[in-house]
């Protein structure tokens, strides 16, 4: 009877030391998009390693799984996901490498309360994914993984919170430089129209609302009856502005530019390039100029 | 004179036409049944509008920010409450705390003014020692044509809230309101609010995925190991 206790405690005692160790274990922190590599990045700093799911290079916009992602993701510990339709492939590979039930996923998008895609003429209400080309509904996530990432790692809770808070005013100030851009330039000529719905969150934060959005999906061309529609809105309104996809180029854009006049400007998806923890915030500094600059140049038209 | 000629088969042809149609709903069934989409979205009372759907514009911009500030409006109550003296009174953060951090919907910049340019007031019961009410924040003679108003209410638990529905939002569509006597939803109601109800990302995730079990790795903390750990040392006796 006491040998048996003995061994218990000593048992015990093994197993409470196993388990010490493996929390003070650096997490290893998959995520699927970049913008969650610089959110993570900036939260946890140098205490988990960061494991993007997809090279660098691969275009998230219909991806189709490589043998190498079936081997990164079972290397993590926890995955960031965007979870409402930005990387739908990331549960293809979950379930192809078998850890659809092993492997802990932080959904970005719970805690962000979400908007339809803008001037769809349909009146269709579809939720648009991207969350994370914005500022608000981007804090919004960085406080979320935050705080998901302390309750895995809780004697880090605090310092993850805090860096946080922190990456947050950072993404808030931002918004002041943008502000100092456009100071004294009237808005009241700016009418836009973007080439997919990539950029609803932002606009609408700045209170710029979005005429037209020429794909009526994500990825999905118009029909040529589409686009004609989509072209006597544009003129109808007045739209001078038409903002396209930085990365992923379409031949459509120039099209609609030679068609109705309007300006062109290219915005980043943030979507594709190294990642990095900076990339985010030097990303939407960019949109953002460019957004500014695209309001300055309305207001002289 | 005419005769009518059935085909011999006719009577056959009938029960595999009727089994043919049975055997096509039950497939398209089980199909729905097994691939089908739920709808997650909340069935409102009279008294909610929801945010994705009832509201639009600078309206839908002002609540997504008001959505996100509330879970930082508590951080930033301990952060100027933080140090101090003993006796001093708590204090909510008040408009000028939110410049101060650039929080908006609060802070006066382009995109304010964009949505309207709302004017925010705050309402502290705590500052005037009544201890029965809840901290507003009120938003209203927005400029947008067909503006409403919004208050952002933190109702504290002493004064009969609990913690679940602690901090609420609630949307009027009157453009000008005074503040509220009390953040109780009876009377909320009764003057014309209603409460903002989000459409949120693990919504939309239960429409996509079904309702996964977002808990399906428990952690491990080695104990549940040692039994069977025990049990390969001295045996089971």
């Amino acid at each position: 009877m006491l040998t048996r206790t003995l061994v218990r405690l000593l048992a015990l005692s093994l197993a409470m030391l196993g388990a010490h160790a493996a929390a003070a274990k650096p997490l290893k922190i998959g995520v699927t998009l970049h913008p969650y590599y610089s959110f993570v990045a900036n939260i946890v700093k140098d205490r988990a390693e960061i494991i993007p799911l997809i090279d660098a290079d691969a275009n998230p916009h219909g991806y189709a799984p490589q043998p190498d992602d079936m081997i990164r993701i079972t290397s993590m510990d926890v995955m960031v996901v965007n979870g409402i339709g930005h990387d739908s492939w990331a549960f293809e590979i979950l379930d192809a490498s078998g850890m659809k039930d092993k492997l802990k996923l932080i959904y970005a998008n719970d805690g962000v309360s979400l908007i339809p895609i803008a001037g769809d003429p349909s009146g269709e209400k579809i939720v648009n994914p991207h969350t994370f080309i914005s500022t608000t509904a981007a804090i919004q996530q960085v406080y979320l993984i935050a705080r998901k990432l302390g309750e895995l790692d809780p004697e880090n809770a605090t310092f993850f919170r805090d860096n946080g808070r922190k990456y947050a005013l950072e993404i808030r100030k931002l918004r002041a430089e943008f502000d100092a851009q456009i100071a004294g330039v009237s808005l009241a000529k700016f009418r836009c129209a973007t080439m997919h719905s990539g950029y609803d969150y932002i606009l609408q934060e700045l209170g710029l609302q979005v005429t037209a959005v020429i794909e009526p999906r994500h990825g999905v061309e118009p029909t040529a009856r589409q686009l004609a529609e989509t072209i006597d809105r544009i003129k109808a309104a007045n739209v001078n502005v038409l903002f396209a996809e930085k990365y992923f180029a379409s031949k459509l854009s120039d099209t609609i530019r030679d068609a109705t006049g309007v300006k062109m400007y290219s915005i980043s998806h943030i979507s594709a390039g190294e990642y990095t923890p900076e990339k985010f915030v030097d990303e939407m500094r960019e949109n953002l100029h460019t957004l500014a600059t695209a309001i300055i140049e309305s207001s002289k038209s | 004179m005419t005769e009518e000629v059935r085909p011999a088969g006719a009577r056959l042809e009938g029960w595999a036409l009727l089994a043919a149609t049975l055997a096509v709903l039950v497939t398209l069934t089980l199909y729905v049944r097994a691939n089908g989409r739920e709808d997650t979205r909340e069935v409102l009372y009279d008294w909610q509008v929801s945010a994705f759907d009832g509201l639009a514009g600078a309206d839908q911009a002002i609540y997504n920010s008001l959505y996100t500030v509330k879970d930082e409006i508590p951080i930033i109550f301990d952060d100027i409450n933080a140090f101090n003296p003993p006796g001093t009174k708590f204090r909510w953060p008040n408009l000028k705390d939110f410049e101060d951090v650039l929080l908006p919907p609060f802070y006066q910049d382009t995109s304010w003014e964009q949505n309207g340019s709302v004017t925010w007031s705050l309402h502290e019961p705590l500052a005037e020692g009544e201890m029965q009410g809840s901290t507003m924040y009120l938003g209203t003679d927005g400029k947008v044509e067909g503006q409403g108003s919004f208050l952002l209410i933190i109702g504290h638990v002493h004064a009969g809230f609990t913690n679940n529905n602690a901090i609420a939002i609630w949307w009027n569509a009157k453009n000008h309101v005074e503040m509220p006597q009390s953040g109780f939803k009876d009377q909320l109601i009764l003057s014309g609010w209603r409460e903002v109800v989000p459409y949120s990302g693990d919504l939309e995730v239960k429409r996509l995925f079904g309702d996964p079990s977002k808990e399906s790795q428990e952690s491990n903390d080695g104990s549940e190991n040692v039994d069977q750990l025990l049990e390969g040392i001295i045996g089971d006796k």
